[in-house]
């Protein structure tokens, strides 16, 4: 049964190429559409060029939304890699 | 996914420095898991593309789940052509990217690894001509 799921993070650093490649990495092994919205930019999280386009940076709130069978998940992951990646920058 | 082969990416530039940089780059972003092999340069080490390098880097790439190849310029795709029409033996499923050179290199690699088939690897490559930066 698809549902969908919805998060936020606040960046602790800029969302540089090596988080960026990361997330969709893995994005990509989900089946859920996942989507990361920046202000007014949103982002396919399944496409590193989008996501390095976002051009997130540091205080910025990232909300991550799946939707699909494992959207739970999905946004778990991305959180998860927003988090910690951007602390260290890339 | 670990023990599924991946498809392999072959950087084709006239500079092997252009190859060998786009190919750490990628490489990084992706997370280190694609095989990216390069051919850069003339056999002598000038600026300038070499069927045996293309041969060589597309051979060391495949590792049974196809290839895709990135030509940086004009030429360079005459390159490719002249090798996939004149040789036998050559692995299967061999592609050609229509793509921007880093970001189809970025954006093939990352499909790459997170165990995209050949088709999606190519898709992702060429659909790089419409990422924006800004």
């Amino acid at each position: 049964m698809p549902e969908s799921c919805e998060a936020s993070v606040t960046l602790a650093g800029d969302l540089h190429a090596r988080p960026a490649g990361a997330l969709a990495v893995a994005a990509a092994k989900f089946t859920s559409s996942v989507e990361l919205t920046v202000g007014a930019s949103r982002a396919d999280a399944k496409s590193v060029l989008a996501v390095m386009g976002l051009g997130a940076s540091s205080g910025q709130q990232v909300t991550v939304r799946a939707a699909g069978p494992d959207a739970r998940e999905a946004v778990e992951a991305m959180i998860g890699i927003l988090a910690e990646a951007t602390k260290v920058g890339g | 996914m670990s023990d599924t082969p991946k498809v392999g990416i072959v950087l084709v530039s006239h500079s092997a420095a252009l190859a060998e940089g786009t190919a750490e780059l990628a490489g990084q972003i992706a997370g280190g898991t694609v095989t990216i092999t390069t051919a850069g340069g003339t056999e002598d080490g000038r600026i300038g593309t070499s069927i045996d390098k293309v041969e060589r880097a597309l051979r060391l790439a495949d590792g049974g789940a196809g290839v895709v190849i990135l030509p940086d310029l004009g030429s360079s795709v005459l390159t490719v052509r002249a090798l996939l029409s004149d040789s036998d033996d050559l692995p299967d499923q061999v592609n050609v990217a229509d793509a921007p050179f880093v970001e189809g290199a970025v954006a093939a690699t990352v499909t790459a690894a997170a165990g995209g088939d050949v088709k999606a690897v190519l898709g992702a490559a060429e659909e790089a001509r419409h990422a924006r930066k800004l």
